[in-house]
């Protein structure tokens, strides 16, 4: 399945997963928000340059 | 009614004891009073804490002892910002009846700066999610007309400052929600340098694109009000130990010299801003050249993808934050909070660590952008305010927002008002400027409000 889709019954597997035990009907007044978020994500993971890493640094010497 | 007046017209006038403190809160007290019930901007007022406060400025003032131009000058908070003894609500039934027992880092700033703290304001749950019918207090409207859409999350604070309710508050801006009440509005507002604005005791949204800032009439009150509002604060692991700049000392030096980028892709592509937005734009934009301005075009990633990366940080930085609530009491949050931050769970890890690269390459495109310029220009908002039942359960999704970009890298953006639509409802523009460069924005802001008769108007409720 492309991830720019998502259906129902997937999504209520991931909100079941992240410990929200939602009814049919919470699923589905997700639903919507859902599918453009979905194409949000697309878009976050449309592919990079290797030189965009490192993606996250830290600092060992903490203040 | 008497005039309503700015903080900076204010300030003189107290310094000339020409103005009490008291006097000055008791007109607010009474205008509140008054447009409140229509307005629905506070979830409550703190009359007697107001009068205490007032009260204070006053004998200072008798003394010769005023502390500077914020003493006596009658400010309210967004409901998210920590008030010691008195109630913070987030605007959500979770938090109805909690009382904290400190005051936010801002709070105590602004206090000990003499304001006058008349209560607190609304926001959109959390600062996340409205306009909401099915949490307890309802959403505020906008003043200009009750039956429009104040824009959000710091809603209350929009309508309490373009109706002289207050002469200046608190707001925090996480995807734009101080400049898109600004917008709509007709207000000032300014999202500072993330880290020039202390969270803590502010209840979050999402730590990495929350910043707390101050809404005014002006520009000038803004800068003002940040003035005070500034600090390193040891709490706050984001907030920077640097000389705070004098945000006020640009103004009056017109705009001569500055390099200007717009964005127009940003606005007339990406998410095709109204004709009364686009001619303001480019009015101000005819106005800085004249002005002695050099002004050229700019382009960005898509809006699009800023608002992707930020959109989708802010939802699983939420979920993170709420999820205990979100498990056990799901149903006590209103639907568009719920709603919204459950789309956190489509999210996986490569997801976030992905954003979190393009973040990065966000920010330097945009620092590379405007090595040598000093503002970039665009909208703050698509046009005017939407009727605020007409508001989809989406809205802030399906389009990419303007404000976003600037949460995304921290650097700073103010909204002001450039004109009315064909409603009547106000317009804005958004100035941007390189990470803690506040005076120059200031600067430039001031420039255009003093030079435009926006700001000699008032909603006709005001009377």
């Amino acid at each position: 399945m492309s991830r720019a889709t998502i259906d129902e019954q997937e999504l209520g597997q991931m909100l079941e997963r992240a410990g929200l035990a939602l009814t049919p009907e919470q699923v589905r007044a997700v639903m919507p928000g859902a599918e453009i978020f979905r194409r949000m994500i697309e878009r976050v993971n449309a592919p990079l340059p290797r030189e965009a890493e490192p993606a996250l640094t830290f600092s060992a010497e903490q203040d | 009614m008497a005039e309503i007046l700015t903080i900076a017209q204010a300030a003189r006038l107290l310094d000339g004891r020409k103005l009490s403190p008291v006097e000055l809160a008791n007109s607010h007290l009474e205008r509140i009073r008054r447009l409140d019930p229509q307005l629905h901007a506070f979830l409550l007022v703190t009359e007697e804490r107001a009068l205490t406060d007032a009260k204070a400025a006053e004998a200072r003032q008798m003394a010769g002892a005023r502390r500077g131009p914020l003493d006596g000058i009658p400010i309210a908070h967004k409901d998210i910002y920590n008030t010691a003894g008195i109630r913070t609500t987030a605007h959500s039934r979770l938090l109805e009846h909690n009382v904290p027992t400190r005051d936010a880092y801002t709070v105590a700033k602004w206090a000990d700066a003499g304001t006058v703290m008349l209560g607190k304001l609304a926001t959109h749950e959390f600062a996340f999610g409205g306009p909401s019918f099915d949490v307890p207090w309802p959403p505020a409207r906008n003043p200009w007309n009750t039956d429009h859409f104040t824009a959000g999350s710091s809603s209350g604070t929009g309508a309490a400052v373009a109706a002289g309710l207050v002469l200046g508050g608190t707001g925090s801006d996480t995807g734009g929600s101080i400049r898109g009440p600004a917008a709509l509005c007709g207000i000032a507002g300014i999202k500072p340098t993330y880290g020039l604005a202390s969270r803590s005791g502010i209840l979050p949204l999402a730590f990495s694109l929350d910043h707390p800032g101050p809404m005014a009439w002006t520009a000038e009150d803004c800068a003002l009000l940040l003035q005070a509002m500034v600090g390193h604060d040891t709490e706050d692991p984001a907030s920077v130990d640097r000389p705070v700049a004098d945000f006020t000392a640009g103004l009056g030096h017109g705009v001569k010299g500055l390099r200007i980028g717009v964005v127009r892709h940003f606005f007339e592509t990406d998410h095709p801003a109204s004709a009364a937005t686009r001619a303001g734009i480019d009015a101000a934009l005819d106005f800085f050249r004249k002005e002695g301005a050099e002004v050229r075009e700019v382009a960005l990633s898509p809006a699009a993808d800023y608002h992707a990366v930020g959109y989708l940080l802010m939802v699983t930085e939420a979920f993170t934050l709420h999820a205990p609530w979100m498990r056990d009491r799901f149903m006590d949050y209103g639907e568009l909070f719920r709603d919204r931050v459950a789309l956190a769970a489509t999210v996986s890890g490569p997801d976030i660590i992905q954003a979190t690269r393009r973040r990065r390459l966000l920010c330097a495109e945009m620092t590379a952008a405007m090595a040598d310029l000093d503002i970039l220009v665009s909208a703050s908002q698509q046009g005017e305010a939407p009727r605020i039942d007409s508001v989809p359960k989406w809205a802030n999704m399906e389009k990419p927002s303007f404000t976003m970009p600037f949460n995304v890298t921290g650097f700073p953006a103010i909204s002001i008002c450039t004109g009315f639509g064909e409603g009547g409802l106000p317009v804005a523009m958004q100035l941007a400027g390189k990470p803690f460069t506040e005076p120059t924005l200031f600067r430039a802001a001031h420039a255009y409000e003093t030079a435009m008769p926006w700001r000699k108007r008032r909603p006709a409720l005001v009377g």
